[in-house]
């Protein structure tokens, strides 16, 4: 048990210490999206599944920005500077938009 | 010339037009042994050609047409039909919806046999009569083969014999029928009574009986799928002129009356088996949206719409609006989805109103009447259903707020989240320089 809260408080403090502000940032954008998602799932076991359509874009685009969120996460972060060789953390951004745009436009056609 | 040449084409064409109908005899007696049914024929305008059953130029059909609409077998002994006449082609012929009428007896031939065996029924074995020792004529001469038979045991349908009160008791003599009560297309039009049974009357009784009591069929009928009629009785003397006029009176007390049902019975059957009764088909079918006038090239999901069918029924002699309230509409698609009474608007015309289910693809409007005594009447339609419109759908609705604000929010996320990270980045490149 000690040894499980050593390691917490260790993740804890070096996260605070070493992980980069604009990681944090992200992090910060995806418990967002997480917790959004979580309640609509919960509003949707209580209140029915009626308007399906609206649930499903509803809870896609939780989804989706969530996935969006951690690939743009992955991308800006300096350890994985060899495997995005050439993707400049500007670019993810710009990729992180635009895939956005898509996402949005899909998610308001569908809302109903 | 022209004329003449006229005249021969109309009469050719008028022959036919009147059901021509080919009688099969034992012998030439028995066209006048039977004449009263044959005049009833002619009345009713069939042209009859009178044919010795083993004649040898027999033929139903001419360059593959056929050259009658009606066979008559009077010819119970016929061991095997003249010229190009056999088992196959009578069957061939039903096939090709030509009704048939056979009246077989005690010495039923072979080939009778095999045909009446191709259309659903067993006659008993040679030489065997339908007995019955309770219900025999007062004229039977000791054997209790000359039945007495109560309209009771008649078909219970008013298509086939009329009505069953007027019909005075009938007389049979001759074998009996055996059908599989299983098939649907055979009908038992008159069945002997409960204490009836059939077997050779000279012999003692050794095996079962093939048909005891109620079983025992004495004319059957088959309407077969393409509507073609068959009747067989296992009597010929039923339709016989002493019959026809002869008294009636049970032996032992009871039936009696002065001129036996028999006429009138084998009137109606000859009415019935050559189409000139329970004759259906489909005049007309229209659908369309509930308040439109036209059918839609198709239907969307929960529409109101209306059908409607138009039914005739063939009665002396023209098309006539058939009127029941038995009619009934499946909207199937592979299995029915709805399916409704029609209701009777008059004339002959059915209406339904129903909604259209929430589930779309092809369907078809399915009428499918079969009852006893009338020819099936299938109709269907096909048409599609397809989904709402993605105009037609219904827009913010109260409970799916929560996820247009979801929405909403990821969006409104995603700006503020573009602004803190692009101005963080600003800050991370000054801590550097720093």
């Amino acid at each position: 048990m000690a040894q499980i809260t050593g390691v917490l408080s260790k993740f804890y403090t070096d996260y605070l210490t070493k992980t980069p502000k604009k990681l944090k940032a992200i992090d910060a954008y995806l418990v967002y999206v997480l917790l959004t998602g979580i309640i609509q799932f919960i509003y949707c076991i209580l209140v029915g599944t009626f308007p399906f359509n609206s649930f499903l874009s509803g809870f896609t685009s939780t989804v989706s920005c969530f996935v969006l969120g951690v690939c743009l996460r992955l991308q800006v972060n300096p350890e994985n500077k060899n495997q995005f060789y050439g993707i400049s953390p500007e670019r993810g951004f710009a990729d992180f938009i635009f895939a956005h745009a898509i996402l949005h436009l899909v998610v308001m056609n569908f809302i109903g | 010339m022209k004329y003449l040449i006229f005249l021969i084409f109309a009469l050719v064409i008028g022959a036919k037009a009147q059901g021509n109908t080919l009688v099969l005899l034992d012998n030439q007696v028995i066209k006048e042994t039977h004449s009263l049914f044959f005049k009833s024929l002619q009345d009713r305008g069939y042209s009859l050609v009178f044919k010795i059953a083993d004649d040898a130029s027999l033929n139903l059909s001419k360059y593959g047409e056929y050259l009658y609409e009606n066979l008559i077998i009077f010819a119970p002994s016929v061991v095997e039909f003249g010229g190009n006449l056999n088992v196959d082609t009578v069957t061939q012929f039903i096939d090709n919806g030509g009704n048939v009428l056979v009246a077989g007896s005690e010495v039923t031939g072979d080939v009778l046999r095999e045909l009446a065996s191709e259309v659903g029924f067993e006659v008993d074995e040679e030489g065997a009569f339908v007995i019955d020792h309770l219900n025999y004529d007062i004229s039977d001469e000791g054997q209790h083969t000359k039945l007495v038979i109560s309209s009771e045991n008649l078909i219970d349908a008013p298509v086939i014999i009329g009505s069953k009160k007027g019909i005075a008791p009938l007389l049979y003599q001759g074998t009996g029928i055996l059908v599989d009560s299983e098939n649907p297309l055979v009908l038992p039009l008159i069945t002997a009574d409960s204490t009836a049974y059939s077997y050779q009357p000279d012999h003692p009784i050794k095996e079962y009986p093939h048909a005891i009591g109620r079983d025992t069929v004495l004319i059957a009928g088959l309407q077969a799928r393409n509507n073609a009629r068959v009747v067989f009785s296992g009597s010929i003397s039923f339709f016989s002129d002493e019959y026809f006029t002869s008294s009636v009176q049970r032996a032992l007390g009871g039936l009696k009356a002065e001129k036996s049902g028999n006429q009138d019975v084998a009137t109606a059957i000859s009415q019935w088996v050559f189409k000139e009764h329970g004759r259906l088909r489909v005049k007309s079918v229209q659908h369309h949206k509930a308040g439109e006038k036209t059918p839609p090239q198709d239907y969307t999901i929960m529409d109101d719409v209306v059908y409607k069918i138009g039914i005739e029924i063939y009665d002396n002699g023209k098309w006539t609006a058939f009127s029941a309230n038995d009619v009934q509409l499946e909207f199937v698609r592979i299995d029915p989805f709805v399916r409704t009474t029609l209701k009777n608007n008059g004339n002959g015309i059915y209406e339904a109103k129903f909604k259209i289910p929430d589930v779309y693809g092809v369907y078809q409007f399915k009428v499918d009447y079969d009852r006893v005594g009338y020819t099936r009447l299938y109709s269907t339609t096909q048409v599609s259903v397809r989904p709402l419109q993605h105009t037609q759908y219904e827009r913010f609705i109260d409970c799916a707020y929560p996820y247009y604000a979801g929405a909403f929010s990821m969006m409104l996320g995603v700006f503020v989240f573009s602004i803190v990270f692009l101005h963080m980045k600003d800050d991370d490149k000054k801590s550097k320089h720093e």
